[in-house]
């Protein structure tokens, strides 16, 4: 009975995980896609490097989740402590023309949320396999964040931004 | 005999990459169309998206299923032609508040009146977006970034859901573009209705109100059930903020067309059949 219950929150843990990490590859390599077409290049290069990054992590919860068997759940199932997934980029957090020090300083925010979510859940956690598979999750996540804050801190003239849309006078003036 | 695999969200995906701006509250009403899609496990073959006009009017091309990319405002009379002509169709509308409450205004009020079976998305940033950022007829009235109204349009801005309530739309929810997975939700179970099911989404265009990035400490969720009374919900509706999410009224009535009576089914097929070569 106690194995049962311990690969029940095993496999509902890892289930979230791994909607996790998707969402965040998603996220990224639609924010790469669409700051590549509005040719904000080094922004779109961020955002698809961070896309990779979230895939080498899904892959690597996927390998762990493949001996489980996972509860199927509809997207709006899931447990989070805000409306999306922890290491999900919010919509309104970017803009056209953000800086590459914007983006970083984003990403690591999303990097810090999902720390924080996989520490929780080892807290939480009754049984020991779960509490030892999401503290090595948030060990992973304090890591790229400590890479993040690297880069934000080598980062030179790369932090202005004009978020004014500089439009077309519609009528004469 | 070979299980099919289950379609996920990005499967119903078409590939074209949208033009969006980034952080274009679009690409969430895109993904939640998406991730109800494969929730309801949707027969991509025997579903059509139409659109109007407009930024959000692009999003049939984004998902693979059928598509008709319409006339400006004509989005909610194809998809109403289309899903009476071929009711074993799955038929969504989508558009802004542009394109279905401003030169669709007039469609918007009799496809509520008519309640033919089907599923009305508007993406409502209270803005003309690909026209580069004037006055919708959501605007708030103070809003003055456009040169067009630079004092602010001085109209106040319509209610969607009291037109659609007073215009006898029987399923009313509103959806908000930073909780894409209560969106799909909402999408899902409008799907289902049997009725003409008005998901309104606040949709932000950070590009021309960048102000609607305060969108997400202003949205709040609705936690009581479904209004059914339509006395109630006018309340509601005339009297809320307008950031109330979830579904908030429900209450069924007949579809149109009527259902024929089998017989005249039957007088028609033979009627029909009369013309066979």
């Amino acid at each position: 009975m106690a194995t049962e219950a311990a690969d029940k929150e095993l496999a509902t843990f890892l289930a979230h995980s791994v909607e996790l990490e998707s969402e965040a590859l998603e996220r990224y390599q639609e924010l790469a896609e669409s700051m590549a077409q509005h040719h904000n290049d080094d922004v779109a290069k961020f955002f698809l490097r961070m896309a990779r990054e979230a895939d080498h992590h899904l892959t690597e919860v996927r390998e762990i989740a493949a001996e489980c068997d996972l509860p199927e759940l509809k997207p709006w199932e899931f447990n989070w402590p805000e409306a999306e997934p922890p290491e999900t980029a919010s919509y309104e957090a970017v803009h056209y023309r953000m800086s590459l020090r914007e983006a970083m300083t984003l990403a690591l925010g999303n990097e810090r949320s999902a720390q924080s979510y996989y520490a929780q859940a080892a807290g939480w956690a009754k049984h020991p396999e779960t509490e030892k598979v999401a503290q090595r999750f948030a060990d992973e996540e304090s890591a790229h964040a400590a890479e993040l804050e690297t880069m934000i801190s080598e980062l030179v003239g790369k932090g202005e931004f004009h978020r004014v849309e500089d439009d077309d006078p519609h009528m004469p003036e | 005999m070979t299980k099919a695999i289950p379609l996920k969200a990005k499967d119903y995906k078409s590939g074209v990459k949208p033009i969006w701006c980034p952080g274009c509250g679009h690409f969430s009403v895109f993904n939640a169309i998406t991730k109800a899609m494969a929730a309801l496990a949707i027969d991509r073959d025997d579903t059509v998206m139409v659109s109007g006009i407009g930024c959000s009017s692009r999003l049939p091309a984004y998902v693979d299923s059928y598509g008709f990319h319409g006339v400006h405002g004509r989005g909610l009379a194809i998809a109403q032609g289309l899903k009476v002509a071929r009711p074993d169709l799955t038929v969504l509308a989508l558009g802004g508040d542009g394109d279905g409450f401003s030169i669709g205004g007039n469609h918007f009020i009799h496809a509520c009146r008519r309640n033919v079976d089907m599923t009305y998305i508007a993406m409502d940033n209270e803005v003309f977006g690909m026209t580069k950022g004037q006055a919708s007829p959501t605007t708030p009235m103070e809003w003055d970034h456009s040169k067009l109204t630079p004092h602010g349009s001085g109209v106040r801005p319509f209610k969607p859901a009291a037109l659609a309530l007073a215009s006898g739309a029987p399923w009313i929810a509103r959806g908000y573009s930073g909780n894409p997975n209560q969106m799909a939700k909402l999408i899902a179970e409008a799907v289902e209705f049997p009725g003409f099911a008005f998901v309104h989404v606040m949709s932000q265009c950070i590009t021309f109100c960048p102000e609607q990035t305060d969108w997400k400490s202003i949205v709040h969720e609705r936690e009581e059930p479904a209004l059914v009374d339509a006395d109630d919900a006018a309340k509601l509706f005339l009297h809320e903020d307008g950031f109330q999410t979830g579904l908030l009224y429900r209450q069924e009535r007949p579809t149109w067309p009527p259902t024929a009576p089998q017989e005249e089914d039957d007088a028609l097929a033979a009627l029909a059949a009369s013309f066979a070569v």
